[in-house]
């Protein structure tokens, strides 16, 4: 499926969205993807009122698998709406519906004239978008929150907020309600500003539905499950005198009829722990599980004018009645672990683990957690490891204020071990001392253990306290490819990938390059007191020898890119990096004699490089043909051979890399006079 | 840069003046691109310090920029000046967790009121697990598309490049980093005639006189590479053709910056591991920067002593305009010429065969067909204390074995006066362009309030030089300096 957006780089938690406010989330599935139709908070602009709602226009999100958004833009702005308020900011809580491959997007917004809301209608032929707006909005449907209903024999209801909750019949074309309007007259308000003469009179179109409680009540959102119509709706349940301010609850009620009467079932969701004054939500079922959306303002915590929409699992029970939701911070959805996990969504935690905003003036920024001791913990479930490659690590953003140590674990805090970050924040190297007490680090560790398939993470700290903003898994490039054939051959470019490596000599005097002169080299690799002894004239995969203390093994490794990554070779191999030697032998096998050629090599660091017979080094051949000496870079074509023959048969190439504190690799291949890569022969072993 | 990549800097009081090298306390490692401020020009070097000179030539320390780190960058974007810098060591403590952060300030000058840094924000960073070591880094606004970009990286890994907001510095949503070389630190990106130009680092730092330290360019007709040297190699192979390396009693050129003080004026600024007549220190080093076939290459630093001044209009010799003294010669005739006679070579007309001739008062400027004759030879000598500009010291220009020196008038014309003394008409800015030759222009026309920067020696004719608006893309501004 063709998209037109942008995929936000953070996969979902709560709040799914993380670009930018968005509240209301009224969510529909259409075409096997989940679609959210949020309203837009924005900090209101110059002239705007400051401690009010602020929405300009809609964007709609959309993701197959709850996980991954993406942001389609903005589908409809309040200066293309001709009935409304162009400067309004008051484009509240919307919804949309499919009817024939047609898109209906209803959406409330304050009037061009005279006061009060209209509900306008927008359509489209994709669930993105474009939308063309209807010139009117509808008739006899005056006030907020739309949502519309379809029912499986095909008829259509509105239900909306304005005084009380109201709900109608929509005629087939989607933009009229079905049936006469009243004329009543506005209430008084009491405590009024003392307005003298007649109230006014307006017309009004549908029902008030009938067996809902008392108290504030806006935000319907009805669904049908079996035979069971369920009107939900944000409500105020608390005591409102003596100027109490409780905030909204999830409230629900239950009827057989689309249109009531209504039999109230009680709460779906609690009020907002911190006060977060309104919630506002939908509910639906994607691929058998069903989820409620609402929001809260996780990204403005002193502003809850500003709001973020999140998912949860929601169930019922066999007579059809909902279970309550608690919210959650993990939300829903599997994460990949190469994704960012932000792992203060976290699913359960101990009781002293907090979470606080990173940067107050930029929400966006997310949220971090606290493991205040050593005996914190918190857990995220449902990640996937499917993606991991071997040789993959743990990257994990953290500060600490002492040095202490993260420790990835499988399920729960007595987990098996995943990976152990130290946490070093306080350092000493000779007489310069680094604190990055109370900065956020990017940390790295290898893994001890990689899980299999979706699993649940456990991060613990080991020693004093510390803080989490994200951790991810990160695979490496692919230095080096299965061999999956008997003989290979040189790239395109000539250069020759495949070889037999030795584990690396420790070579503990190598701290610097500087100290690879060319009589280094002769005393430490020409003449041998580095080889591998006894050398074998091609070594076989596995096959040990002993050097000094060390038994080490030879490696058939294929590298995936022109020059060989002996760095990550070691590095992969869990041995010594720096301060090394390696050795690096190889097979050609040439057609014919091939004259007139060079060796064209390329290492970090040093290297000296022979050309032997199959039979193995004999005196004659002792000699090298090519040495880089001092401290070198891996520059392709750096040195060449003089002018040789590759016999006819088969040729050893064999070569020694130094390296003390480089990311050591070389490159070689075979040119001919004119600087052309030589590739007419095979690579044996 | 590997291990040790903090350098402190001294305060030190420099009482040996050489004028080849930057004056002061020129003492920096990694120095960003020269940015003028307020009148002064500021660079900032790994550490967290930074120079500042009044005149471009005499510097100091006394910038300020924290953070701390490796190998900052600066520019002018608008009405304000972007720093970036690496916070981090590159490898100094044992790792490679390397992070790119930018910050704005209005003012660079920590005396100006409005100097204030904003809150610094990451913009790259490396895990130290990957091949990158996320410092060094240094900035690129498109002049064609307004875009703007980072490279940052050493020789663990990769060079990479990033795009960043320049309304906000921050990395632009959905940017993913791209590796354009290896082989190379302290990279820089630069602009010029449908060409972008990847500037590294190559070589050895930080081992005093014995650093190779070296720079090398590639070059891409897109921002994103691929980035090929002279051969055609890529950078991503090690590829990169010399800019500038070891010479002149000064090794390990490193860190390139580009500044363009006028069209076909350019100088390129960098440090030198050590510079051998400052006791082997790293210094700031600002030499011409020359374009030929469309490769960037660093001019010589401009040393003292005697030359002919050629107009690149003719190529007629500026001269005193004195009457021409024949050398006397024992002439034989060709066909009667006796191969058994000794050749007796025929002595250099000397000064003091014709300075009695010329007049003692002003004597007036013209160009003519050089003879290598007293009235032709100049000796530039560097005035070291009568300030600078953007790369080197006023010179004063005189007869060779006189000192009768070349003058600015008020009128806007040339002349000589038989005593050099030290004012300002006297004293003479000389740059290298950008093809190699030199304009030369007298520190104030007299009678003029202003430090000239407008007016340079030009070939009003052939034979007639005057003072007249510096035009780069006229020949008639420019001269060849030739040592004799």
């Amino acid at each position: 499926m063709f998209m037109l957006g942008f995929p936000l780089a953070i996969t979902a938690q709560n709040p799914f969205i993380h670009n930018q406010f968005a509240a209301d989330p009224t969510a529909r599935v259409f075409n096997n993807r989940v679609y959210v139709y949020p309203s837009h908070d924005i900090v209101p602009p110059e002239g705007a009122r400051k401690d009010w709602f602020c929405m300009g226009d809609y964007h709609v999100f959309s993701s197959e698998n709850l996980t991954d958004w993406v942001d389609h833009g903005v589908i409809l702005d309040q200066k293309d709406v001709q009935w409304g308020n162009p400067q309004g900011f008051s484009m509240w809580a919307p919804d949309c519906v499919e009817k024939n491959g047609k898109y209906y997007f209803y959406f409330p917004n304050g009037q061009k004239i005279g006061r009060g809301f209209g509900i306008g209608v927008a359509t489209a032929n994709r669930p993105e978008g474009p939308f063309t707006c209807e010139p009117e909005p509808i008739k006899g449907v005056s006030g907020i929150d739309p949502c519309v209903l379809m029912d499986t024999d095909g008829q259509s209801y509105i239900y909306w907020s304005g005084m009380g909750i109201r709900g109608a019949k929509l005629k087939s074309n989607m933009l009229e309600v079905d049936g006469e309007l009243q004329t009543m007259t506005m209430p008084q308000r009491q405590g009024g500003n003392g307005q003298q003469g007649p109230a006014p009179t307006f017309t009004v179109a549908g029902q008030q539905m009938e067996g809902l409680p008392d108290g504030f009540k806006e935000g319907p959102f009805v669904f049908r499950r079996g035979d069971w119509y369920y009107l939900t709706f944000p409500w105020v349940r608390g005591d409102t005198s003596n100027g109490a301010n409780p905030t909204e609850t999830l409230a629900y009620a239950m009827s057989k009829n689309p249109l009531g009467p209504w039999d109230f079932k009680g709460i779906i969701m609690a009020e907002h722990a911190n006060h977060c004054w309104t919630n506002h939500h939908s509910i639906l079922e994607f691929k058998g599980q069903w989820y409620i959306f609402y929001h809260h303002n996780d990204y403005s915590p002193r502003d809850d004018k500003r709001r973020s929409p999140c998912i949860d699992k929601i169930s019922f029970r066999p007579d059809g009645t909902i279970v309550e939701v608690k919210p959650t911070l993990r939300g829903v959805g599997v994460s990949a672990a190469t994704s960012r996990i932000d792992v203060d969504r976290y699913s359960i935690a101990s009781s002293d683990v907090a979470n606080d905003i990173i940067d107050s003036l930029n929400g966006f920024r997310g949220l971090y957690a606290t493991l205040p001791s050593k005996s914190s913990w918190l857990t995220y479930n449902d990640v996937d490891f499917s993606g991991l490659h071997t040789g993959a690590y743990l990257s994990v953003c953290v500060k600490a204020a002492a040095n202490t140590a993260l420790v990835l674990r499988e399920g729960n805090a007595k987990g098996k071990v995943i990976a152990r970050v130290p946490v070093t924040v306080i350092s000493q190297m000779g007489n310069f001392r680094r604190d990055m007490s109370g900065h956020w680090l990017t940390l790295t560790a290898p893994l001890e253990y990689v899980p299999k398939g979706v699993t649940n993470l456990c991060v613990t700290s080991e020693g004093d306290g510390l803080s989490i903003d994200w951790l991810k898994f990160k695979n490496r490039p692919d230095y080096f490819v299965p061999i999956t054939s008997p003989t290979a051959r040189p790239d395109d470019q000539g250069f020759i990938r495949r070889w037999m490596l030795l584990e690396p000599i420790d070579n503990p005097e190598a701290n610097s390059n500087l100290i690879f002169s060319y009589a280094y080299l002769q005393e430490h690799l020409a003449n041998k007191s580095n080889l591998p002894k006894p050398m074998p004239a091609m070594p076989k995969d596995g096959q040990k020898v002993k050097i000094g203390k060390q038994s080490l093994a030879w490696h058939a490794m294929e590298s995936g890119t022109y020059n060989v990554r002996l760095f990550r070779f070691a590095d992969l191999l869990q041995k010594a990096t720096y301060r090394v030697c390696f050795w690096a032998v190889t097979t050609i096998d040439c057609p014919e004699d091939i004259p007139n050629v060079r060796l064209a090599a390329g290492s970090n660091g040093a290297s000296m490089w022979w050309i032997e017979p199959a039979e193995g080094r004999t005196s004659e051949n002792d000699n090298p043909v090519l040495i880089l000496d001092s401290d070198r870079r891996m520059v392709a074509d750096d040195g060449m051979s003089a002018r040789l023959t590759l016999k006819k048969g088969r040729n050893i190439i064999r070569c020694a890399v130094v390296n003390g504190p480089g990311l050591s690799d070389f490159c070689v291949r075979f040119i001919d006079e004119k600087g052309n890569p030589v590739t007419n022969y095979e690579i044996k072993n | 840069m590997k291990n040790l990549r903090t350098i402190i800097l001294f305060a030190f009081h420099c009482t040996l003046l050489t004028a080849t090298a930057q004056i002061g306390a020129p003492y920096i490692h990694d120095p960003s691109t020269i940015v003028e401020c307020d009148g002064k020009y500021f660079t900032f070097g790994t550490g967290g310090g930074g120079l500042i000179s009044d005149d471009g030539w005499t510097w100091r320390s006394g910038g300020v920029r924290p953070g701390g780190g490796a190998a900052p960058d600066a520019m002018k974007i608008g009405d304000r000046y972007l720093v970036i810098y690496g916070a981090t060591g590159g490898g100094l403590f044992g790792n490679h967790n390397g992070r790119i952060l930018t910050m704005w300030n209005k003012s660079l000058d920590p005396q100006s009121p409005d100097f204030k840094y904003t809150d610094a924000i990451e913009v790259a960073s490396s895990d130290g697990m990957e091949d990158c070591d996320a410092i060094d880094p240094s900035l690129l606004l498109d002049p064609t598309t307004g875009r703007l970009w980072a490279s940052y990286g050493t020789y663990w890994g990769s060079i990479r490049l990033i795009e960043l907001d320049p309304k906000t510095a921050e990395r632009v949503q959905g940017n993913v980093e791209q590796d354009i070389a290896i082989d190379c630190e302290a990279s820089a990106l630069i602009y010029r005639d449908g060409w972008y130009y990847l500037l590294g680092t190559h070589g050895t730092c930080c081992d005093g006189v014995n650093s190779t330290y070296n720079i090398v360019v590639g070059r891409s007709k897109s921002v994103t590479g691929p980035y090929l040297d002279n051969v055609g190699r890529d950078m991503l192979k090690g590829g990169g053709r010399m800019v500038l390396s070891a010479g002149d009693r000064v090794t390990g050129p490193g860190h390139f910056g580009r500044t363009v003080i006028d069209e076909g004026v350019e100088i390129m600024s960098c440090h030198y591991e050590a510079d051998f007549d400052m006791g082997g220190r790293s210094v700031l080093g600002i030499r011409p920067l020359l374009w030929k076939n469309g490769w960037p290459y660093a001019g010589e630093r401009f040393h003292d002593g005697t030359f002919e001044i050629e107009s690149e209009r003719r190529g007629y010799s500026l001269e005193l305009g004195v009457d021409f003294v024949r050398i006397a010669q024992e002439r034989q005739n060709f066909r009667r010429v006796d191969p058994n006679e000794p050749v007796k070579p025929v002595p250099n007309q000397q000064l003091a065969d014709v300075v009695s001739t010329w007049p003692t008062g002003e004597i007036a400027i013209r160009c003519s067909d050089y003879m290598f004759r007293p009235h032709q030879h100049w000796t530039i000598t560097a005035v070291p204390e009568a300030g600078g500009y953007l790369g080197g010291p006023y010179f004063k220009i005189t007869i060779a074995g006189t000192e009768r020196a070349l003058a600015a008038t008020q009128d806007l014309e040339l002349t000589s006066v038989p005593q050099y003394n030290g004012s300002d008409e006297q004293l003479w800015r000389i740059e290298q362009l950008t093809d190699g030759t030199y304009r030369l222009m007298p520190k104030r026309i007299p009678g003029q309030k202003e430090i000239n920067t407008k007016y340079v020696i030009y070939s009003a004719g052939d034979s007639t030089p005057t003072l007249a608006e510096y035009d780069f893309n006229s020949d008639n501004s420019k001269w060849n300096l030739k040592r004799r």
